[in-house]
């Protein structure tokens, strides 16, 4: 209990006083057990009034103080440093609200204004005289890091990190690093190949003697919390024999009997069972699919020296400190006879589009046939009112018009069609369309309502699309090829990584930050990171953007290889649990564990991941646990402080002081009112008044104004041309 | 149901207009087009079909000969795409149309063809002078009979079966029904849109330009009137020498102001002149300037011994009505007219 408290209670200019009868509050608390100053004050926020705090609470030796003045939204941190800058720990520090929650939505009725406001500091003073100390909780963490996703986001932020000087473990599931990029040949706006970019990323992380990088790597187990994350991970074999000679190799990749669709190219081509995803694909060891060389035993014979098939995958354990998560996306796979697809032979998705267009050089061929003209179809999969993915994927406009430009620029002759919804290519980007449009690629617009049809006539591939910009007139679009425009959808195994690191996913299955514009690449865990497109749909700039703002939130969490905690979190009462259990099951965070004390098994909380979200403790049978700051005595004792009866009489108005509407209580009027009231003889107009006082029109208009407002003078009909108003003193 | 064809906007490019392909329907010329309305509604509409190639939805509207290219639109228009352009080379677009010799189509978009065509005439005209020994009474009584037989045989042979074609694409084969009745009553339209323009006037700020054209328009038809019907180089009453010199000086002056513009490129409606357009106002002065200067000569008694003035005005006319008149840009004057009148029977 705290014996010594002390009160302020602000009058904030006039935004509390006003219509709460602060100075009334500010005597009743005088009477209050336990309370050594009470005060009502102008502004307790000033500078002055934070100086006199200190040396109260210093003189007077208080153990507690509490401010009523506005919300703690905007002043907790102001006065919890007031507290520790008298030596109080900022613990025993209540804030009270009695303008958002009492001068300001009551200003119709002061009186209970002041009422629920004695209430609220009541409760205030019961709540804080239960504080206790608390210091905040500190960590030891590791200063390593894992990157999950080895696409241009993750590469990125684990050059940055391990610059930084952490130690980086770079996890991509796929045996080749890069992700989706390295598909794409040639980007907006540098006009680098995609592949490029991935080998001279890959290139930085080798120069980095803290980055271990695990390809065919997959994530298998996740433990621990911040700063010690435990995770174990599963290496899978590249069944190559690592002291083969390099030639042999490429050998064994020559003559392999077996081809398989090669998922790289999106099936548009075969390739062996030993393979790379492009020739010069990173790191620049080949991969045997050994399932599909299982009969194949001639080979696997011929090539037993080069060729390791008894390799085992591995399991390895990391400790971490954090973890970024970059997993990246799915292109949206349109169903079976979506638009055709699959149904019509020559339609396809953009990313199958962009992988022919680098498979074919010199002429643009698609089953055998040349293409001449170009069908795109936007939004597909995306923007769904109805459908499953309700989102824009952002990216895919801008994509399409850049590869119908790519289209022009490397093939001669090639017509393209855009039929859109709203085209959105935002800032830069803009100039592609400008671009596209002014060479002559048509542009349609359909709605959502009203969907084009893709459709067989005979030999030839129509779109009939209801054109928004043709008065709604129905179209026909004869196209060689009909591209699907597809957006970006959460990954497959999204679902799996939000279980394993806790991130919570949206609707969409993209994983959730937790505020969209203040806290943009955190999580809810803390020491979980997230960036680039297993967020949402975002372009190469904005991954990049994303995966190193994490990388830089890491790097400042990890720096001093300690993290300060909030000690508000569940605390467990070991002689009163008896672990049942319903805590654990309840928490999201999974902070509560069953562990073995003095023969008995209770429930742990683990301060580094509980967030004191105060879900378990209702839920304790036992009532064993509580959450710090909240302790279920100290909210009775709130509940008691607001109860109580309070006494505020009507405040006495003096008769003499009523003021008519629109008046003020001026005690003088400020020296330009007298002057311009001087020239004024019974009746007067602003431009006589002008010409006496040599001011400006707009000054005198102004205050003849505002002392009309007031009451002091008042309009006294019209001059004889109908121009000015007089005026006359009231 | 229509096939969408971007062939079209490759064929229109020829016909001079390159850059509608930049639009991006935001629909700005037709909100300050003063002479579109909700009814009939343009340049926009035009430049989507022009870019979809629709080219049937074309040819059965009347609606570019409804511009009379102030070029208010190109102004406005934020992407550059020129719809005043785009709806003049459309004009000429239709006028290859209408034409059943696809003569007018050749002129548009074939330079050498053109200048081939003017050079042929020239040819002619000197092989006839040479068979008439220079003589010049024979010469001059040629000339005079040449155009009234020109005018008939051009209107007879080309222009009547034009505006029949006209008329088939615009009222028939739309299957716009037109009761006989309004044929009639809707023939003032023609008439005030052939010698006034009347609806030129709602342009904005074109009150000069068109009182300049339309008496330019009286200036030529009267010349036209003045030296086929009245003999005017051979006329000895003076009102009709005088009334010659000043119609043949109206046309000659007033041309000299459209060169200039069309030099200065100042209005919108003057910085992309075709061939035809630089044809039309070159041959009309010159017509207006050598038909000054022949009864000048005439009147001075020295035509005899500049026989090569006569000539070159031969050659002009020759040119002017066997090319200029029937393929080139002078059909505007008669198409337009009756649009306005297809139009007005469409309306009611």
């Amino acid at each position: 209990m705290k014996e010594r408290i002390g009160v302020y209670i602000c009058h904030c200019g006039g935004n509390i006083s006003d219509y709460v009868d602060v100075e009334e509050l500010g005597k009743m608390f005088h009477q209050e057990d336990n309370v050594v100053i009470s005060k009502d004050v102008m502004f307790a926020c000033a500078d002055s009034n934070q100086k006199d705090m200190v040396k109260d609470i210093q003189e007077n030796n208080l153990d507690a103080i509490v401010v009523c003045s506005c919300s703690p939204k905007l002043h907790l941190h102001t006065f919890k440093n007031v507290a520790a800058r008298a030596g109080l720990n900022p613990s025993n520090y209540v804030q009270v609200n009695i303008r958002e929650q009492c001068s300001w939505p009551h200003s119709d009725r002061p009186r209970e204004a002041t009422v629920k406001a004695a209430g609220l500091i009541r409760a205030g003073i019961n709540r804080v005289s239960f504080s206790e100390s608390l210091e905040n909780i500190e960590l030891t963490v590791k200063k390593s890091v894992l990157v999950l996703g080895a696409g241009v986001a993750g590469m990125k932020a684990a050059i940055d990190l391990a610059k930084s000087g952490n130690e980086v473990f770079l996890i991509e599931k796929d045996f080749f690093v890069g992700g989706r990029i390295a598909q794409k040949d040639g980007l907006f706006m540098s006009g680098q190949k995609g592949k490029e970019i991935v080998a001279s990323l890959y290139e930085d992380i080798k120069k980095q003697t803290n980055i271990t990088v695990f390809t065919g790597t997959t994530v298998e187990k996740v433990s621990g919390s911040l700063g010690n994350f435990h995770v174990d991970i599963k290496v899978k074999p590249r069944f190559i024999n690592g002291k083969a000679d390099k030639q042999a190799v490429k050998r064994a990749m020559d003559e392999c009997p077996v081809s398989v669709d090669d998922a790289f190219n999106l099936g548009l081509t075969k390739r062996k069972a030993i393979y790379k995803n492009y020739p010069e694909a990173l790191p620049d060891v080949p991969v045997v699919e050994a399932e599909l060389l299982k009969n194949e035993t001639d080979f696997v014979a011929k090539f037993a020296s080069t060729l390791n098939l008894n390799e085992q995958e591995e399991t390895l354990s990391l400790i971490v400190g954090s973890v970024l998560v970059t997993t990246g996306y799915d292109h949206y796979q349109p169903k079976e006879g979506e638009y055709g697809y699959k149904t019509i032979d020559n339609v396809v998705t953009l990313p199958e589009l962009n992988r022919l267009m680098e498979l074919n050089p010199e002429k643009l061929v698609y089953n055998g046939k040349q293409i001449k003209s170009v069908a795109f179809i936007y939004c597909v999969g995306s923007r769904q009112t109805k459908g499953e993915n309700k989102y824009c994927s952002r990216q895919c406009c801008t994509s399409t018009i850049h590869t119908s430009l790519q289209l022009k620029e490397k093939y001669e002759n090639i017509q393209t069609y855009h039929v859109y919804r709203d085209i959105r290519t935002y800032g830069k980007q803009e100039i592609l369309y400008d671009k596209s449009s002014k060479q002559g690629d048509i542009y349609f617009k359909y709605e959502e309502k009203e969907m084009p049809v893709v459709e067989k006539e005979g030999k030839s591939t129509i779109v009939k699309v209801k054109d928004y910009l043709t008065a709604k007139k129905q179209m026909e679009i004869e196209a060689d090829l009909v591209v699907l425009v597809t957006g970006m959808v959460a990954r497959e195994d999204s679902t799996h990584i939000s279980e394993m690191f806790k991130i919570p996913i949206g609707r969409d299955k993209f994983f959730n930050e937790i505020h969209p514009k203040l806290k943009p690449v955190e999580t809810v865990i803390k020491g979980v990171y997230i960036g680039g497109t297993c967020q949402g749909p975002k372009n190469v700039s904005e991954s990049v953007q994303s995966s190193l703002a994490g990388a830089s939130k890491i790097t400042a969490l990890l720096k001093s290889g300690t993290v300060s905690v909030d000690p508000i979190i569940a605390r467990v009462n070991a002689d009163a649990c008896t672990w049942c259990g319903k805590c654990s099951d309840v928490c999201d965070y999974t902070a509560i564990k069953e562990v073995e004390a003095d023969g008995k098994h209770i429930a742990a909380v683990n301060k580094a991941v509980c967030t004191g979200c105060g879900i378990c403790a209702p839920v304790c049978p036992a009532n064993a646990i509580d959450i710090a700051q909240y302790t279920d005595q100290g909210i009775e004792s709130m509940i008691d402080g607001f109860m109580h009866e309070v006494e505020i009489r009507e405040k006495e108005v003096n008769p003499e002081e009523v003021q008519e509407e629109g008046k003020v209580g001026m005690k003088e009027y400020p020296q330009i009112w007298k002057n311009i009231l001087e020239t004024m003889d019974e009746k007067t107009t602003i431009p006589q008044v002008v010409e006496k006082l040599k001011v400006s029109g707009e000054l005198v208009t102004y205050h003849m104004m505002t002392m009309n407002r007031y009451g002091v003078v008042v309009p006294a009909g019209m001059d004889a041309k109908e121009e000015y108003f007089y005026y006359k003193k009231k | 149901m229509s096939r969408v064809n971007p062939e079209f906007a490759t064929e229109l490019k020829k016909y001079g207009a390159n850059d509608f392909s930049a639009c991006f329907n935001c629909g700005n010329c037709t909100a300050t087009c003063s002479l579109s309305t909700s009814d009939s509604s343009f340049p926009r509409e035009l430049i989507r079909y022009s870019t979809l190639g629709l080219e049937d939805e074309i040819k059965a509207s009347l609606k570019p000969w409804e511009c009379y290219y102030c070029g208010e639109c190109s102004t406005q228009c934020p992407r550059q795409a020129e719809p005043g352009e785009l709806m003049m080379s459309l004009r000429r677009w239709l006028t290859a149309k209408y034409d059943w010799t696809s003569l007018s189509g050749l002129m548009y978009k074939s330079l050498p063809a053109s200048i081939t065509a003017f050079v042929l005439t020239f040819i002619g005209v000197l092989v006839f002078a040479f068979n008439a020994d220079f003589d010049l009474e024979h010469m001059m009584h040629v000339g005079h009979l040449f155009e009234a037989i020109a005018i008939a045989s051009i209107m007879t042979v080309i222009f009547v079966p034009n505006i029949i074609r006209m008329w088939y694409f615009t009222i028939l084969k739309p299957k716009t029904k037109v009761p006989f009745k309004r044929y009639v009553s809707s023939i003032g339209e023609f008439f005030v849109t052939m010698f006034v323009q009347k609806r030129a006037l709602d342009c904005d700020d074109n009150r000069f330009r068109w009182f300049e054209h339309f008496i330019l328009v009286i200036g030529y038809l009267s010349l036209l009137f003045t030296t086929v019907f009245m003999d005017w180089f051979s006329s000895q009453y003076m009102f009709v020498i005088v009334f010659g010199y000043v119609v043949s000086a109206i046309v000659f002056v007033v041309t000299i102001d459209f060169v200039n513009s069309r030099m200065k490129k100042k209005k919108a409606m003057n910085q992309q002149s075709q061939p035809s357009d630089w044809f039309f106002v070159i041959w009309l002065f010159m017509m207006g300037l050598t038909a000054f200067m022949t009864r000048l000569f005439i009147d001075l008694n020295i035509l005899e011994m500049n026989k090569w003035l006569y000539i070159l005005h031969f050659t002009i006319l020759v040119q002017w009505a066997l090319i200029i008149v029937p393929f080139g840009k002078w059909t505007h004057f008669l198409y337009r007219s009756f649009a306005m009148y297809f139009a007005k029977l469409k309306e009611n």
